[in-house]
């Protein structure tokens, strides 16, 4: 005679707890916001801003450029064309220099252009779109990576208080 | 089944309203208690959440908080929605309004500093000509201090300085690095005061946590919670008020308290848009007006120090005591701490360059922020703009509110002052400043209710009483007159407190 599994009905009212994933567990962001020329400027510009070193992720890794496609995309207006006119001033700087888009520029011609992130921080905004894009993006880049899974994975291992975890309100109704 | 009787109304929850429970129930007065917002479970409203699982990564909703700085993804819930709660401003004069809609209030997330006002404050008037004193003495509020200090658990050391009295305190005896123990030597050379932060201790320090069990225990206080107050209905054949209009938050039902006696502590513009729109209690004119608040120079100076070490203190008002010696009046007072890492954008540098600097500076951060007394001006006001209504359909306010050269005046000096002190002390200044953050963002907003000796220029009496309507009380930071450059939460508790004993007694006496 067969032995039948112990208490069926029991089984069905359990009400077990599943782990799930992330978005970014299992898929890609699909940018939509910037241009196809803006989304490459972006994404070498975040790999210069903080590029993968050893075993910790940089922002590419960190899928940051697609990120801030998406946020950028849902912000106020003045956000929005800081970055679209800061991206083509990239784009336009490294033509004027080089001859080449900013994606194609190697890391000493990209320094050239990135000459604004080596002024010291003042309170004002720089007037420049470039200079004032770039102080915002480097802010943005490096943020947009350390809260990513890909960092926060890595980092969390070595350091205990790196662990990219906080005390979430709920919503309330 | 009949109604919960009571005999007095408060209006909030938090610090004000609180401390008015405490008070009122443990002497025996039934109280029913109503505030805007929920009532939450600490273990189960929040939850532990890794930051890239919430939906913008920690960045938050884009344009979701556009005046209040102090919000991120992790606790928007906390504060009160925008959308729901708007008010008005002329744009070249921007106001950050910034509330929160709990049981608690802003006592949930607030700073902890807890100072005592002086009658360099009180006595104003007496001291540099500007403006008025108020109608009570710093000798009238001690023994309130006193009891209020133990009940939040105020931390801090005792300096004997007249213009930042001392307290009853849970002694500070935590030592500093050696970068601030210079800091604080180059201070004391200049004649520049210094102590340890006042701060009430605790995983919280909230009326929630230390107010309200002990009222709740006393079996004399109902809580309602969310309890949009619409208005405050008045008497006509006595002129007393009466009651209140409100509306359940989820549902809008509408609904009425009884009063025999009103507290309103609702915050500061909150209260006064209350009696605004309830047109009440303004016989004077000036409801609405003499809004100030502390002014703040986020880092005005960013350093770094010759060793990682940690510390850091307070810099008491010291400017314009004996006599008028700067080319503002009044002063300002200091926040400063070490051992954190400067920003990445103190750094001109990026990539691999821009880690290998910060990991040479960790620990080397030296930061200061300026907190500085805004003089009350009767033009500084707010008043109710029929054209921004909230959710609920209470018309909000307008506010009207710029800073003048006696606060511009004061923050250039104290930039200057700390930058030297850097200097001094051997540090390397990374970046100096004196560009204040828009009025409103300190979150101490104070006036627009003021008391008065005098009934034609003050809402309320010494006892935060309306001097119109004697069963009205209003206890929050409405009632200053001035502020000076301490954060004002601990004033407001000892004022909700003595203004609560003096009902109670009145109440005895049947004169309430």
């Amino acid at each position: 005679m067969l032995a039948l599994p112990a208490a069926p009905a029991l089984l069905a009212q359990e009400m077990p707890k599943i782990e799930v994933g992330v978005p970014d567990a299992g898929a890609e962001t699909v940018a939509h916001f910037f241009s196809a020329p803006q989304l490459a400027a972006l994404r070498r510009l975040s790999d210069l801003l903080l590029p993968a070193m050893g075993e910790t992720p940089g922002a590419l890794e960190a899928r940051a450029p697609e990120f801030l496609d998406f946020l950028i995309g849902e912000s106020p207006a003045d956000r929005k064309q800081l970055y679209r006119a800061g991206l083509d001033a990239l784009n336009a700087g490294a033509r004027r220099k080089y001859g080449k888009a900013f994606a194609e520029l190697d890391a000493a011609q990209a320094d050239a252009v990135l000459a604004p992130l080596h002024e010291r921080w003042t309170y004002d905004a720089p007037k420049d779109p470039l200079a004032a894009f770039l102080r915002e993006a480097k802010a943005d880049v490096m943020a947009a990576t350390v809260n990513s899974r890909e960092w926060v994975q890595v980092v969390s291992q070595r350091s205990r208080t790196a662990s990219g975890t906080g005390i979430y309100w709920h919503p309330i109704e | 089944m009949a109604l919960t009787p009571y005999d007095v109304l408060i209006i909030g929850s938090g610090a004000s309203g609180g401390m008015t429970a405490h008070t009122l129930t443990k002497l025996g007065v039934k109280c029913l208690m109503l505030d805007a917002g929920p009532a939450f479970d600490y273990d189960k409203d929040r939850s532990l959440r890794p930051v890239y699982d919430l939906p913008y990564r920690g960045f938050g909703k884009p344009g979701r908080f556009p005046h209040i700085t102090q919000a991120n993804e992790f606790t928007a819930a906390i504060w009160a929605d925008e959308k729901e709660n708007p008010y008005s401003y002329d744009p070249k004069d921007p106001y950050y309004w910034v509330r929160i809609r709990r049981i608690g209030g802003k006592t949930l997330v607030w700073g902890r500093a807890s100072w005592r006002l002086s009658d360099y404050e009180f006595k104003a008037k007496d001291h540099d000509g500007f403006g008025d004193n108020w109608p009570l003495a710093y000798a009238d509020l001690a023994p309130y201090y006193d009891r209020c200090e133990p009940l939040l658990r105020v931390s801090g050391r005792k300096e004997g300085l007249p213009q930042l009295p001392d307290g009853v305190f849970l002694e500070d005896q935590s030592k500093d690095g050696p970068s601030v123990t210079r800091f604080l030597e180059e201070a004391k050379k200049r004649g520049i005061p210094t102590t340890k932060q006042r701060r009430a201790q605790g995983a919280l320090a909230s009326s929630m946590n230390l107010l309200l069990p002990d009222a709740m225990a006393t079996g004399n206080l109902t809580i309602v919670p969310n309890a949009v107050v619409r208005e405050i209905t008045t008497d006509r054949k006595t002129g007393l008020v009466n009651g209140v209009n409100f509306v359940d938050r989820r549902s809008k039902r509408e609904m009425h308290a009884k009063a025999r006696v009103l507290v309103v502590g609702a915050s500061t513009l909150e209260s006064t848009r209350l009696l605004l729109n309830s047109g009440i209690a303004n016989s004077s004119g000036v409801l609405g007006h003499y809004l100030f608040d502390q002014f703040y120079v986020k880092n005005t100076v960013q350093a770094l120090t010759p060793e990682a070490g940690g510390g850091g203190g307070y810099i008491a008002r010291f400017t314009n005591l004996k006599s008028k010696d700067k080319n503002y009046l009044r002063g300002y007072a200091v926040d400063f701490g070490s051992g954190g890492t400067p920003d990445p954008k103190y750094f001109p540098l990026y990539g691999e360059a821009l880690q290998k600097a910060l990991n040479a500076n960790r620990g080397r951060g030296f930061n200061a922020t300026t907190m500085g007394s805004v003089l009350p001006r009767f033009e500084n006001h707010v008043s109710i703009d029929k054209n921004v209504i909230d959710a609920w359909g209470v018309p909000s306010l307008r506010i009207q509110a710029r800073y003048t050269d006696n606060e511009f005046n004061m923050a250039k000096d104290a930039m200057n002052t700390l930058a030297e002190l850097c200097q001094a002390s051997g540090f390397e200044l990374l970046e100096k400043h004196d560009r204040m953050v828009p009025p409103g963002e300190s979150i101490h907003e104070l006036g627009t209710c003021r008391m008065g000796e005098s009934p034609k220029t003050s809402v309320l009496n010494k006892w935060n009483q309306a001097h119109d309507v004697k069963n009205l009380f209003v206890v929050d930071g409405s009632a200053f007159v001035t502020g000076g450059s301490q954060n004002p939460t601990l004033t407001i508790s000892a004022l909700a407190m003595r203004a609560s004993e003096y009902m109670a007694e009145q109440m005895r006496k049947g004169e309430l």
